[in-house]
């Protein structure tokens, strides 16, 4: 319970080559972890635009909105595992879709670890020490971004150059299926208007 | 947090039981009053000055004014309209009265030279008359009896270029007589003479923006097409006028720039204050068919304040000295206090003036109460009377309690008289950040000495437990290993 809950969590973000080896090999990661970090990031996020000390945040009260913050968190990262697995399986990387999620999910450990004690902080935070609030943040940006790059890295055993070009043709296949989304949205709403019209205009005739 | 809470009780309760006064304040506007929020949004709110009077050259006795251009105000009292249309300039006495109207000037050598085009005039604090007539081309000083003493015509000097034409619009004097003008055709700022009448420089160039677009363009553009493209030059300033302390106030009508008024000192360096939560650029939200503000006239009101006129729109714009915006009013329109064609703002210690060119008249805007208010307070904490403040931005709070200057006003008072706790919810009211840091700093130095003991007997606590807890971990973790040898041992002895 502990190993799976604190203690492997924590030595993905600081040794994440072994680690990573170790959730593709050895099973270690377990997907409910990842359910839990998806929730908590999530959690952090809502909790530091609303809670974060008055000198850093610059969110408008009225348009907070817990749903639109889910919606942020698990779209995106639902769309890269999924634009990812669609690219890799292409360009011969060895992950399953389940590795995928397992290593992006293991990777938002530091935004979890670090976002939430960042606001608490911040309440107390005067203007000279907003500036580590800001350096923390984008540590734990730059954090996030590092173990995802090892994480992809090793779940498909791919060379850096391979994966620098994987991750960048990741973010095209996901700007692909959002268009295509938005299409096929728009398609069907167009065949119901279809339907629709047909329907009424058989109502009227008669 | 009790005295928070009392406080805001406090706020909450007097805006119920004072919702008597507004009453005193509601009249009707040809305009919606409004302000911008620290979220950029217009939202509605008193206004702060309605219209008065409307004084037409009819009422005047002279028959209709004719595209007037340019209104000035006398210490005295005596007002003075440049009616450009029918090539005079027109004095009125305080209560109206017409005293003296002036079509030319006789020099000195008995040749009488009328006006033909009198678009800007100026009154000293001596309340001696300049005008600028741009056909002319002439810049003229009057003594009190509307004698010509000086007359600048043609400047010269090595800056100025050989065919020179010398198109004055607009001017200024200060208090040692030195005489700014605006003139058309010049890019390298506001012009500026000697007592003498000789020309002693500019002051204050509008700087070119550099387009990084436009650049790239020109790179790639042939000679023909660069010859027939637009120049990148400076834009002209639009109008001027001068605080007690001799800083100039200057307009421009670049829509593009982010600092259409500016404040230049001597040297000519903008030295305004932009201390607000947006810009001074008049209307921070607007529609893409009617385009941001466009000032034509500026008036310092005194105190730091001052007001800017936007002939776009027809609204006056008024600033406090920290760049806050204070509040707006005016509007296009036909009714009674509304504008066509604004040109020139003026103001009277209370009355704001609004000379309409296509109208030909000048409306009168009287303050209402919360008008009366804002200016008092802003007065008072520009002169350093942040105390005897609060109260008026309290009773402004009762009519506004949206009004985030008065907030602020609020907060920085108490921060002076070390009510960190009040100030820094006063501070979050009104959006400040800076100052709230500034209010929180001490706040929490204050707490952190009253509480020191406390604080630091839980850190030590803390400390021991933590390291007792990791002593006691260890040592049964080397006891579980020791058994674990000694059974493994056994196990394999066995």
């Amino acid at each position: 319970m502990k190993q799976d809950f604190i203690n492997f969590p924590l030595q993905v973000i600081f040794k994440p080559f072994d680690s990573f080896w170790d959730l593709k090999y050895d099973n270690k990661g377990k997907l409910i972890v990842v359910y839990l970090l998806v929730i908590l990031t999530i959690m952090a996020i809502i909790l530091q635009k609303k809670y974060a000390g008055f000198l850093v945040n610059y969110s408008d009260p009225r348009y907070l909105n817990s749903v639109t913050d889910i919606v942020t968190v698990v779209f995106p990262f639902l769309l890269w595992c999924i634009a990812n697995w669609s690219i890799t399986t292409l360009m011969g990387g060895e992950g399953k879709f389940i590795e995928i999620v397992k290593a992006t999910g293991y990777s938002l450990t530091p935004i979890v670890l670090i976002y939430l004690p960042m606001t608490f902080i911040s309440r107390f935070m005067a203007e000279e020490e907003i500036a580590f609030y800001y350096l923390l943040i984008s540590i734990a940006s730059l954090w996030f971004v590092w173990l995802l790059f090892i994480g992809i890295m090793t779940v498909h055993q791919y060379t850096v150059l391979k994966t620098i070009v994987t991750i960048g043709l990741t973010i095209v296949v996901m700007g692909i299926i959002v268009f295509l989304g938005a299409l096929v949205l728009s398609m069907i709403q167009q065949i119901y208007e279809f339907i629709y019209n047909i329907y009424r205009e058989i109502l009227f005739r008669t | 947090m009790f005295i928070k809470k009392s406080i805001s009780a406090i706020v909450m309760a007097s805006l119920l039981f004072s919702s008597s006064l507004i009453d005193t304040v509601k009249a009707s506007t040809p305009y919606e009053a409004y302000n911008y929020n620290y979220w950029e949004e217009a939202v509605a709110s008193p206004a702060a000055y309605i219209p008065d009077k409307v004084i037409t050259g009819l009422d005047l006795g002279i028959g209709s004014l004719l595209e007037p251009n340019d209104f000035a105000l006398g210490s005295d009292g005596r007002k003075y309209i440049s009616d450009t249309g029918n090539k005079r300039i027109i004095v009125v006495s305080q209560d109206w009265k017409v005293e003296q109207i002036i079509e030319g000037y006789m020099s000195s050598a008995g040749v009488m030279t009328n006006f033909e085009n009198p678009t800007g005039l100026f009154v000293d604090h001596d309340n001696l008359l300049y005008v600028a007539d741009s056909v002319l081309g002439q810049v003229i000083a009057f003594d009190e009896q509307y004698k010509v003493t000086l007359v600048i015509d043609n400047p010269q000097s090595d800056i100025i270029a050989a065919g020179f034409k010398f198109v004055p619009l607009k001017i200024a004097v200060d208090e040692a007589k030195r005489i700014y003008v605006v003139a058309s055709g010049v890019f390298e700022g506001i012009m500026q003479f000697d007592t003498d009448g000789s020309f002693l420089g500019y002051i204050g160039t509008n700087e070119v923006k550099r387009d990084y677009y436009e650049i790239m363009w020109r790179m790639f553009s042939t000679k023909e097409q660069l010859s027939k493209s637009v120049l990148f030059i400076p834009t002209e300033f639009s109008n001027l006028d001068l605080d007690q302390k001799g800083f100039l106030y200057a307009t421009n009508i670049d829509i593009s720039t982010q600092t259409p008024i500016k404040r230049l000192n001597p040297s000519g360096v903008d030295v305004l204050k932009r201390y607000g939560y947006f810009d001074v650029k008049g209307d921070i939200f607007f529609r893409g068919s009617i385009g941001p503000s466009r000032f034509v006239d500026i008036k310092y009101l005194n105190d730091g304040l001052y007001s800017g006129l936007d002939s776009n729109q027809g609204k006056i714009f008024t600033y406090d000295a920290e760049g806050n915006l204070l509040y707006i009013f005016g509007a296009i329109g036909n009714q009674e206090g509304t504008f066509k064609t604004p040109v020139a703002l003026e103001f009277d210690g209370a009355r704001h003036y609004v000379l309409d060119r296509a109208k030909a008249n000048i409306s009168i805007f009287k303050p209402t109460k919360f008008g009366k208010l804002v200016n008092e307070a802003s007065r008072l904490h520009y002169n350093g009377f942040s105390k005897e403040a609060v109260p008026i931005w309290e009773e402004v709070l009762t009519l506004n309690s949206n009004y985030d200057v008065a907030y602020i006003g609020i907060g920085r008072s108490l921060v002076m008289a070390k009510q960190n706790e009040e100030a820094i919810f006063y501070f979050k009211q009104g959006m400040e950040r800076e100052q709230y840091s500034v209010a929180f700093k001490r706040f929490r130095r204050e707490e952190m000495k009253e509480h020191f003991s406390a604080v630091m007997t839980i850190i030590v606590i803390g400390a021991i437990a933590t390291i007792g807890l990791l002593m006691w971990r260890k040592l049964r973790r080397k006891n579980m290993k020791f058994r674990n040898s000694h059974t493994v041992g056994r196990d394999q002895a066995l």
